[in-house]
């Protein structure tokens, strides 16, 4: 028994068709990669029999008068006779392995060998080339070159697409998939009642992939795969100083700075050549990572976990790979080795994790900037130079001279109790100020000051943040078997894995710059790996799955893409387009495939569970932060902008919404109380919402939001009792169906049916049938009813929370709306993405 | 197939958080086919054992901070006769530590007596009178060994056998494997107090399903506030209110799902019911005003206060109602400085309750198939070291703990340390030997019990070997 199912294996869409040459890497590679390659694969310290079956050389060397594997010949493949052999000790995998190998797929590799065995190179490192549109019947159908892949594979399994989906369902899709917000009824019904649905649709999408909130979307998910949190996540668990990274990457994206500068920015903002201020803040990317402030930990023993670390998370995140696998040993399944791992760790040899003080909230972690907001820094810039051209350098000297002077007595004047001492100081602040008089004339005095104060209120507005500063590197050493203690293993230089070539290079040793050169290069480096695995990335955001299902592994044990052309076409694509993160996404949402209805019938369910053919598309639930955004939207209360800034702005600090006061009790060093923000902030979008590492928030901890301790490329999707528990009582969720209730009241009009249209239209973008009008009536009228025969119960119930409600309504008639409203907030269609 | 298997099988989809209204088949089937699925909802946990099982369930007392060994269990002459002279070299050398880093290392004699305790004779030390009454019904660990020595990793590897984040705890594991028992409660629940020295911090990774799915999750049950997050209804919002929306929320999502025939609704309106139960069952469970007088007395608990006494009633009133894994911690027992006093204060909290908790058990007949495992992350040096008074500081290459209950041999000693308790020597047992032997009395191999996660069969133990050791088990 084994507690699982095999993912890889057994789905009928997957299965080779009687018709065609079998494909290494779609049928066999998964095969071998899962039951052979740990002991006949790519770890040589493991190998087995010296034989390894991952490349056709080892499989086919002469064994001694024998061969593994005789192309064309099963019954002479030593291989094939030990799969099938009867002899317990014979057998292969052997028994105590624990693998086994299915009939089918003994009859596959059996098929694999008569076909003449041939091997491809691992599918995500062959370089994605472009492939020639394949022909469709159903030539209407397509709306771009994504529709004649999606199409083909269809039609050869005489499959349908999904007719389109109804106009109400798409623009809620690209509402949430484009900017995590609902549309707004008027938005709704412009949409649906376009003469030329066509050109409403082709105007939407650029009306959302301009929104500001493009960038908020889309920044919750870089966030997950880059684990940016608040905290540092192991022991205290204190805040750190990091808000400007969301920021930055917020901006990116609205801006749509190409991918392969996003990366470069992040990976060495520190090392490009006149780099800003957003270079720097990006450069943070590599202080995101888990850190420990706990007493008696060994700097050299956390040196390595921060080292293996960012490999980790490097790797993931741009390369599909796990290579931090080979952090102990040489990788099992994939070609990366044991100092693999190591070379890649000395890029980030240069960044220091030192300097940090002890238990303060917030710890600093240096190095820090400064941040300023770019109104800011520009209106800072301003006043530098207004101050400039009202005194003179001299006079501004002596100026300084006088104030420092002058704030010292003035403390004086404050602590001291001699009222006749007190007196002298005032009199000598006099003097001084006389002094100044006779200096600089009194109005121009006076700018200054104000020009001083508006500087200091500003400085006081600016963030800390950490950012990366190239230090001499730190001595890299292969830990052999991951042992920090170990100091045996080879000193190493910063290298790609080894089995990928070499990377360019200007100076003596490559640095992080040229290392995100190389990730975002296609010619001279794996810039088509790295176009594939965001493109299959960008595929699964708009299609709910990946075209491999494997997000977060490219490698021998990972899925491989069901339509491997097109996820090549959309990769090369990317590239062509000089990373063009928006094009890439308009490409998708364009398509027909993107259209589809997700509503699905069993037989197509029980074909294609995982949704690789793309005969439909999916719904699941909204994302965490989309669903406190949905349900804030809806009510009214959400704040868009930052509150305490004109103009309008996004990003800001991390905002603290209600929590359970006790919640963080287990954190000490030092204990601490969450304090929610008891202003506009309490209604800021998820996406601000504060990351508390070690104790995430529970609703968002309840909705499947990762605590960012590792790379998340694909959140799980549960649906418990503890997501539902969040959604009827969370505080936040009661005071938005509140407020909801409210504007239901105030904006609705005056009768129920009215009200209660209004209501769908703002939380459903669609009017209630009769049978839901009546069900929603009966609740209403008997929750009014109740609340009727207790009045203070209503009361109570609005008194929930910060908000203002209109005292001109009856807290009998706002609590009984709310029954309403909790429902509507509750629905799995008001919380689902279809 | 064993009649406890059978029971299994039939109860195999009660798990907490996964219960379909519509039928076991049913609900394993949505899962299957009719989600969009991601790789981490794509399991068929499968509620049968490997073998027979000796327990149907955990209670882990963690004793949150690392207790000394040389003041519980641990007794060496030799400790007490070099007492303030110089720590040997050959044990430290090139040896992990902690606090004491480039401080001089000396020996600390024990502070305290041990005396050999039941017909067993176990060596316990005056610390614990109350465990020593139980010398006969649990198995001493002399020989553990762990490979972190801060408390935040070693935590992480105790729960989940790795020191890297995002991976299963075993409460989350062993609901994964075997479900629960009961439908109104959660299957994994965790349980905290505090009490001594400056209590270190706890995540609640700790906890965590890691790469299962999020249902195996522990829930954690707090004294103070909601008992779980917003299992109380909204204030001025009555009980048939609450009922009434509930239903008006089912029935408008089935009426959807006429239309849509999305199976994942079919789930949420059980999960809804579910919550709705829980909104009752929970503050029942964690009311125990109503248990008798004699009980309350016995555990020395108070109801709602929060401590480790009361913990432990829970943990019987759980235990009772078919909770799986029940995880209990005391954080109190980082005993750097002081540590005669503050094991004072922490054996006072623990002692007499970890006591009640077996007595009762025995007396309901729940030790029988009930796991109790008592321990820290780690132990303490053999060192002195000196924040206020003398005090040591973390140590991992040899610690104690103990097992009774469900399939464990009583009044036993396992293993042992050097003359000095540095180094485990003798039978010595690793975190992940702990984990086998716990899976094994659960009716689980270990080594065929896995996951899929990033292209690889993920285990409890892990890659390196682990043994269930044969010598604990009755």
């Amino acid at each position: 028994m084994k507690f699982c199912i095999p993912i890889l294996l057994g789905l009928p869409l997957m299965a080779a068709s009687e018709d065609e040459k079998l494909d290494f890497n779609q049928h066999v590679r998964p095969i071998l990669s899962d039951k052979c390659f740990f002991c006949h694969g790519p770890d040589a310290h493991e190998r087995k029999a010296d034989l390894r079956l991952d490349t056709e050389k080892g499989a086919l060397a002469d064994l001694g008068g024998y061969a593994a594997i005789v192309p064309g010949k099963p019954e002479e493949s030593e291989f094939y006779t030990r799969i099938i052999n009867e002899d317990a000790d014979a057998l292969m995998p052997p028994e105590d392995s624990h693998k086994h190998l299915k009939p089918k797929e003994i009859a596959l590799l059996k098929r694999w060998i008569e076909e003449g065995a041939t091997y491809e190179e691992p599918w995500a490192y062959v370089p994605p080339k472009k492939n020639p549109l394949p022909e469709v019947q159903n030539t209407d159908w397509p709306a771009n070159f994504i529709d004649h892949f999606v199409l083909a594979k269809l039609e050869r399994k005489k499959l349908q697409p999904a007719p389109d989906t109804d106009p109400v369902t798409l623009i809620r899709r690209l509402h949430f998939d484009l900017t995590g917000l609902p549309p707004t009824p008027e938005r709704v019904e412009k949409f649906v009642q376009a003469e030329d649905p066509e050109s409403a649709w082709a105007e939407l999408v650029d009306e959302l992939l301009n929104s500001p909130h493009f960038g908020e979307r889309l920044a919750i998910y870089w966030l997950d795969l880059v684990r940016f949190a608040d905290t540092v996540g192991y022991h205290g668990d204190q805040d750190h100083n990091i808000s400007p990274y969301r920021d930055y990457v917020i901006r990116a994206f609205n801006q749509n700075v190409p991918f392969d500068q996003f990366t470069r920015e992040q990976l060495a903002g520190d090392l490009i050549d006149n780099g800003g201020k957003w270079q720097k803040v990006a450069s943070g990317y590599n202080r995101l990572l888990q850190t420990s402030h706990e007493g008696g930990i060994q700097a050299k023993e956390y040196n390595a976990i921060y080292a293996a670390d960012r490999v980790r998370n490097l790797s993931a995140v741009w390369m599909g790979a796990t290579v931090g696998c080979a952090q102990c040993h040489d990788h099992k399944y994939d070609p990366y080795t044991l100092k693999d791992h190591y070379t890649l760790a000395a890029f980030f040899a240069d960044v220091h994790d030192t300097g940090y003080n002890g238990n303060t909230l917030p710890t600093n972690r240096p190095p820090e900037m400064l941040f300023h907001s770019d109104v800011n820094e520009a209106r800072l810039d301003e006043i530098k130079v207004e101050l400039g051209s009202l005194l003179k350098p001299d006079q501004i000297k002596q100026l300084r001279k006088f104030d420092a002077g002058k704030a010292t007595l003035t403390a004086k004047l404050k602590v001291g109790k001699d009222q006749k001492a007190k007196n002298e100081v005032a009199k000598k602040i006099e003097e001084i100020e006389k002094q100044i008089a006779g200096l600089i004339p009194t109005d121009t005095r006076k700018k200054w000051d104000d020009l001083e104060l508006e500087r200091q209120m500003i400085q006081k507005e600016g963030r800390f943040t950490m950012i990366t500063e190239a230090k001499p590197p730190r001595e890299m050493r292969v830990l052999p078997r991951g042992n920090w203690q170990d100091d045996s293993g080879e000193v190493v230089k910063p290298a790609i894995p080894e089995f990928m070539g070499t990377i360019s290079h200007e100076g003596d040793i490559p640095t992080r710059l040229d290392l995100a050169n190389w990730l975002t290069n296609a010619e001279d480096g794996v810039g088509g790996l790295t176009a594939r695995v965001f493109a299959n990335r960008f595929w699964y955001l708009y299609f709910g799955t990946g075209i491999s299902r494997s997000l977060e592994d490219f490698g021998g044990q990972g899925v491989p893409p069901a339509n491997a052309r097109l996820l090549d076409n959309l990769a090369i694509s990317f590239i062509e387009s000089d990373w063009d993160v928006k094009k890439l996404i308009r490409l998708i949402v364009t398509s027909r495939a993107y259209r589809q209805s997700s509503v699905s019938t069993e037989e197509l369910l029980a074909l294609d569970p995982y949704n690789q053919l793309t005969a439909r598309q999916s719904r699941y639930r909204l994302p965490a932060e989309i669903l406190r955004d949905n349900a804030l939207a809806v009510s009214g209360l959400l704040v868009l902008y930052r509150p305490d800034m004109e103009p309008a702005r996004l990003g800001g600090d991390s905002v603290k919404p209600y929590q359970p006061v006790d919640y963080y009790k287990h954190l000490n060093f030092p204990t601490r109380t969450y304090k929610q923000h008891n202003d506009a902030r309490q209604w800021r979008r998820g996406v601000y919402v504060h990351w508390q590492r070690m104790f995430l928030h529970p609703m968002m901890k309840a909705t499947d939001a990762p605590s960012r301790e590792e790379c998340t490329a694909q959140r799980p999707r549960s649906n418990t009792p503890n997501a539902a528990l969040v959604l009827l009582n969370d505080p936040t969720f009661v005071e938005a169906a509140r407020a909801f209730a409210a504007r239901v009241i105030q904006e609705g009009g005056e009768t129920f049916d009215d009200r209660l249209d209004f209501a769908y239209r703002l939380c459903l973008s669609r009017s209630p049938d009769e049978e839901e009008s009546q069900l929603l009536r009966n609740l209403f009228t008997q929750t009014q009813a109740e609340y009727n025969s207790n009045v203070e119960a209503a009361r109570e119930f609005v008194s929930l929370g910060q908000s203002q409600y209109p005292g001109s309504t009856s807290p009998v008639e706002l609590a009984s709306w709310s029954a309403v409203t909790r429902t509507l907030l509750n629905l799995s269609e008001t919380i689902t993405r279809n | 197939m064993t009649p406890w298997q059978n029971h299994h099988n039939a109860l195999q989809r009660r798990t907490f958080l996964g219960r379909s209204g519509l039928g076991l088949g049913s609900a394993a089937l949505s899962s299957l086919l009719g989600r969009d699925l991601t790789a981490a909802s794509g399991e068929i946990p499968k509620g049968v054992t490997h073998f027979a099982p000796k327990a149907k369930r955990v209670i882990f007392l963690c004793m949150s901070g690392g207790p000394s060994h040389l003041e519980t269990f641990d007794y060496k002459p030799q400790l007490d006769a070099l007492d303030g002279k110089a720590m040997p070299e050959s044990f430290t050398k090139g040896q992990p530590i902690a606090q004491l880093q480039g401080k001089e290392l000396k020996v600390l004699g024990h502070l305290s007596k041990f005396r050999k305790h039941g017909q067993s004779g176990q060596l316990i030390s005056d610390f614990l009178p109350w465990t020593a009454k139980m010398a006969d019904d649990i198995a001493v660990v002399r020989s553990m060994v762990t490979e972190q020595i801060n408390h935040d990793p070693a935590h992480t590897f105790m729960n989940t056998g790795t020191a890297i984040s995002g991976r299963p705890s075993m409460g989350a594991w062993t609901t994964y494997g075997l479900g629960s028992e009961t439908e109104d409660l959660p299957g994994f629940v965790v349980l905290t107090s505090v009490g001594g020295r400056n209590p270190q911090p706890i995540a609640s990774r700790q906890w965590s399903a890691g790469f299962l799915p999020s249902k195996y999750q522990g829930v954690e049950f707090n004294s103070t506030g909601d008992p779980v997050h917003y299992v109380r209804n909204p204030k001025g919002v009555s009980d048939i209110q609450q009922s009434s929306l509930v239903n008006a929320i089912n029935q408008l999502d089935q009426k959807r799902n006429q239309l849509v025939h999305d199976p994942e609704i079919d789930t949420r309106i059980a999960a809804y019911e579910m919550a709705y139960r829980m909104q009752t069952s929970v503050p029942e469970l964690v009311d125990i005003s109503h248990e008798p007088q004699h009980v309350l007395d016995l555990y020395g608990a108070t109801p709602g206060d929060g401590s480790y006494a009361s913990n432990c009633l829970l943990a019987r009133r759980l235990a009772e109602r078919g909770t799986r894994f029940i995880h209990l911690y005391h954080r109190g027992w980082d005993h750097h400085g002081d540590l005669a006093r503050y094991m004072d204060i922490c054996c006072g909290l623990t002692d007499r309750p970890t006591w009640a908790l077996l007595t009762d058990l025995k007396q309901r007949g729940l030790l029988d198939d009930t796991l109790v495992i008592w321990g820290g992350e780690f132990g303490r040096t053999p060192m002195f070291q000196g924040k206020g008074g003398p005090g040591r500081d973390h140590h991992i290459k040899g610690f104690s703990m103990w097992m009774a209950g469900g399939g464990i041999k009583s009044g036993i000693s396992h293993g042992a340390t050097d003359e000095l308790g540095y180094n485990a020597v003798d039978n010595v047992v690793h975190v992940r030997d702990l984990h086998a032997t716990m899976l094994h009395l659960l009716g689980i191999d270990h080594m065929r019990f896995s996951y899929p996660f990033q292209g690889l069969d993920m285990r409890l133990t892990g890659v390196e070997p682990a043994r269930v050791v044969t010598e604990l088990l009755a």
